[in-house]
């Protein structure tokens, strides 16, 4: 125990050190989710929205707060009086006439001095035609209810070449909207994964197996043995079953049963905490401890095989992954984490000494394999969560509407989602045709219908979001703004930071029953 | 109804909005009367009070503010903080130190001509019945547990059978980075935030014994800090955890306890995450939810379309994942239920047992319950007198005071309800 005047010695010492600047305080509560690397992917980078309508006001707000690095919106319309009413980043009546792209870059620049905002007051179908290099600026492009054949276009421009900017397509109506991203490839180290990655309990490494069959449990006293990390007494029962089964670990109910009762007779008195923790931790005796079957399969990703000095680090580290986990055990390297358990001090600051020691001992084996020099913090950054490593394979923005069998299969998987898709693809191909006109129920319908292979009937799920699109078929409303704001900027910020999951498909909103669906 | 002049509006202002109230979609109850009725109840009629002006509040206030209603108060009793500014839109570098209602409301009114906002920097326990009486949806956007259970409690004792006015429908989100949840309460008709409190995660709390004795972790090293160190040193000075300073002279002590131990990992960050209980907060969620809210208290307002029935939950960090499901309402519920709560203790249990275990249950989660029966006081928190003459229940065992199939009331001056258990041994 420490006596007062050591404390207060001590705390002088560190009184200013480590204490946040006032960026790191103003950002502290997303820190806590991507990190500084996730912040410094954020602010380097660029994005382009075209349009400055109330839905990529919304988006572009949950964006600018965060800190994205710059932000341009396209849009060569003047602000009306409609938008006026329904977009928080204008003011009013006070707005009118005026550039609606300055005045929604000025109003968000408001938000945050560290991100740079542009209004570019060209038109994106002039853009289109005549400068389409200018995309290629971008880290990653918005579209929100874009015309048709705009939309057509801009998607074919960026799918073009893997190296332009991701597309987010956005549209919306009324209570419903939908949106999709448009990438060749997304590769995630950090997804943040909630399962742990594996003990190695059934496969202890040789320190580890030493310092669980060297500690003598009989003569420890009642608090040493009270504190004996679960890790140590599982690895130690399991060495002595498999002496009396062939070497085999508990294989049927009642052998799991059995070993699971041996487990809580070890114990030398009955409130000995650290043996139920064991016993609930018992199925780690016979879970094998394998390469994940989400890991294994990016492990025949083709790039593996075409790998060169300039191919992406990712790939050279999946190539190594996958040379490490050729080699016996046939596992990925080890964590270095070690979760709490009930333990003493000194037992669990040894084990996870111990742990360490063999991460690091592994991570050595690991750039082994690697055929090219990769940055060492990225290297333990994979590592650490090789578990949860994911290649995604994005689509053509559209490709879905081209393919009439997938659409009907996806109309009887998921009705209600895949109806309000077509519904708001349908609306989009009517607006082309009829221009100004309000769009009916029987025009939509057949819209929709052109899409799908002939008979193809059409369930009451439709109707519904076709009557909600007659009804509205304009409308930009507030709260689906909003909705749409904070939904697409969550993706946004995952695609950037290339951290956790993103959508892998078209996200379908309605806000009348108030759910979402992924097809 | 209010001249053009008054209400600040120009035409064309609900262009968008107006596409909905004009006309019914298919899914829209009947009882919807499109067209200017439904128009000039949500613009000069409706009045919608939000509890809370922080990250959830300040969006929702925004979003309120845009679909035409006009005349809105809001209630917090915070004050505004650098931290707040990576989420909470309505403030900025200079109002750091300010009331949130306040600046909130102000911003709301310069941004959204014709909207009043009545802001009122306090406690919602400072209100009393009639204050809430006069409201027509209580939008809720709180990160404190104790406030819901105040609120939804008194939301549900305002419902007068023969008066329907008295029930508020009240609408409830909250956010955890890339998580978050809006739910529709109709108060004694759907279940209430009472009843779903075991879905609640329980906070990670660790023994005393870890902290004292055997720390491993970098959190065990800032409980020791925070728990143990602090009243030992500083005697009767309250920490406080918006004070950097006291954060730093806690890092400063963690940091020195994880040495001594081998222990890696206290940061200052970490410290002050620890001691405030700091939940990771970012604007997209938290826009999200609001527009669930808003969207809810719109259609409520106006009967445009459907309203959740009851529960909307979200997902961000795989995917967009979310369940939109139906709560039920529990009928043993303290505050909507009426039955009382059946519970099973063992006979030796003692007093002081059972209040911990009143504390630790999911489903309860009463910080400081004092117990009654109808007949004698078993157990009394305050005031100081009755506490000390009720004291030497404690050791006693609840068998002796109370029968097999005995109710216990359980109360909290925190809560505007009381508990009641029917006890049976083991
Ligand atoms: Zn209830």
């Amino acid at each position: 125990m420490h006596d007062s005047q050591d404390i207060e010695a001590a705390t002088t010492a560190t009184v200013n050190e480590g204490r946040p600047d006032d960026k790191t305080r103003r950002y502290d509560r997303q820190l806590r989710l991507w990190a500084a690397t996730g912040q410094a992917a954020l602010e380097n980078a660029r994005l382009l929205v075209i349009s400055g309508s109330a839905t990529s006001a919304s988006i572009l707000k949950n964006l600018v707060l965060p800190g994205v690095g710059h932000f341009t919106i396209l849009d060569h319309n003047e602000v009306t009086p409609e938008d006026a009413g329904n977009n928080f980043f204008l003011e009013g009546p006070s707005s009118l006439g005026k550039s609606r792209a300055e005045e929604v870059v000025r109003l968000l620049c408001e938000l945050n001095d560290g991100v740079e905002g542009k209004a570019d007051t060209g038109d994106v179908a002039e853009v289109l035609e005549k400068n389409p290099g200018y995309f290629g600026n971008f880290t990653l492009v918005i579209a929100h209810n874009l015309q048709a054949t705009l939309l057509d276009k801009l998607a074919a421009l960026l799918w073009s070449d893997p190296t332009y900017p991701i597309l987010a397509v956005v549209n919306s109506t009324g209570f419903l909207a939908e949106f999709s991203l448009q990438f060749h490839e997304h590769t995630i180290i950090e997804s943040h994964s909630e399962t742990a990655p594996s003990l190695r309990i059934d496969k202890a490494f040789p320190s580890l197996l030493e310092y669980a069959t060297s500690l003598d449990f009989s003569n420890m006293d009642s608090m040493e043995h009270s504190h004996i990390p679960y890790v140590v007494i599982l690895i130690r029962a399991l060495e002595d079953w498999k002496k009396e089964h062939d070497g085999k670990p508990p294989q049927t109910y009642d052998e799991k049963k059995d070993f699971k009762a041996k487990l809580l007779g070890m114990k030398m008195k009955a409130d000995e905490e650290n043996f139920d923790e064991a016993e609930a931790q018992a199925y780690r005796c016979w879970t094998e401890t394998k390469v994940p079957s989400d890991i294994t399969p990016l492990f025949d990703d083709p790039q593996l095989e075409t790998l060169s000095p300039t191919s992406s680090p990712f790939f050279h580290l999946l190539y190594a992954l996958k040379q490490f986990a050729a080699q016996p055990p046939h596992v990925l390297p080890l964590s270095s984490t070690l979760p709490d358990m009930k333990a003493s001090t000194a037992a669990y600051i040894h084990l996870q000494k111990l742990y360490k020691e063999r991460a690091a001992e592994e991570k050595k084996t690991f750039k082994g394999f690697l055929q090219v020099p990769v940055d060492d913090d990225l290297v333990d950054s994979f590592v650490k969560n090789a578990h949860g490593l994911k290649v995604l394979k994005g689509r053509k923005w559209g490709s879905l509407d081209q393919s009439p069998e997938v659409l009907v299969e996806k109309l009887s998987a998921y009705p209600r989602e895949t109806s309000t898709h077509l519904a708001i693809s349908a609306l989009r191909a009517s607006s082309v045709k009829h221009q100004n006109a309000k769009p009916t129920a029987e025009k939509l319908t057949s819209e929709a219908q052109a899409l799908l292979p002939a008979g193809t009937e059409l369930p009451e799920e439709f109707a519904n979001a076709v009557g909600e699109l007659v009804r509205a078929p304009t409308a930009d409303l507030p709260n689906t703004a909003a909705f749409l704001g904070g939904i697409v900027a969550q993706e946004v910020i995952k695609m950037i930071t290339k951290q956790y999951i993103p959508i892998d498909g078209c996200c379908v909103i309605d806000l009348i029953e108030t759910w979402t669906g992924t097809i | 109804m209010a001249s053009p002049n008054d209400s600040g509006d120009w035409q064309g202002r609900y262009y968008h909005i107006d596409q909905i109230l004009d006309t019914p979609g298919p899914r829209t109850d009947e009882a919807f009367m499109a067209g200017d009725g439904v128009k000039n109840f949500l613009r000069n009629e409706a009045k919608i009070l939000v509890i809370g002006a922080g990250g959830l509040g300040c969006e929702i206030l925004a979003n309120l503010a845009l679909t035409g209603f006009k005349d809105i108060h809001v209630i917090d009793m915070d004050t505004i903080d650098i931290s707040n500014l990576n989420r909470q839109f309505l403030f900025r570098p200079k109002d750091v130190g300010r009331p949130k209602a306040t600046v909130a409301a102000e911003f709301i009114m310069k941004r959204v001509p014709g909207v009043k906002v009545t802001p009122y920097f306090g406690k919602i326990q400072d209100k009393d019945d009639d204050y809430y009486m006069q409201f027509n949806l209580v939008i809720c956007g709180l990160d404190s547990v104790e406030a819901r259970r105040w609120i939804n409690a008194t939301l549900v004792n305002l419902v007068d059978p023969e008066n329907p006015e008295s029930l508020k429908p009240l609408i409830d989100g909250g956010t955890e980075g890339f998580k978050g949840q809006a739910r529709v309460i109709l108060p004694t008709i759907t279940s209430c935030y009472e009843c779903s409190l075991d879905m609640l995660n329980k906070p990670t709390a660790f023994p005393i014994c870890t902290i004292a004795n055997t720390p491993r972790l970098p959190e065990h090293c800032i409980e020791w800090a925070s728990v143990l160190e602090w009243p030992r040193v500083h005697g009767d000075k309250k920490m406080d955890t918006d004070d950097p300073d006291h954060i730093s002279w806690l890092y400063g002590v963690a940091a020195a306890r994880a040495k001594e131990f081998k222990i890696e990992g206290v940061t200052w960050s970490l410290t002050q995450g620890v001691v405030k209980n700091i939940i990771p907060a970012i604007a997209s969620t938290n826009a999200i939810i609001a527009a669930a809210c808003c969207n809810e208290a719109f259609k409520i307002a106006t009967s445009s379309a459907a309203y959740l029935n009851n529960y909307f939950m979200l997902i961000g960090t795989d995917g967009v994942y979310s369940y939109t499901f139906e709560h039920e309402k529990r009928d043993d519920c303290p505050v909507c239920g009426g039955e009382a709560l059946d519970m099973a203790i063992s006979s030796e249990m003692t007093v002081e047992e059972f209040i911990e275990m009143l504390i630790e249950k999911q489903d309860i989660q009463i910080k400081k319950p004092s117990l009654s029966t109808p007949i004698k006081q078993i157990y009394l928190q305050a005031p100081p007198q009755l506490e000390e003459v009720t004291r030497p229940n404690l050791s006693k065992k609840v068998s002796e005071l109370v029968d097999a199939g005995g109710e216990v009331t359980v109360t909290a001056t925190t809560l505007p309800f009381s508990l009641s258990l029917r006890i049976q041994f083991t």
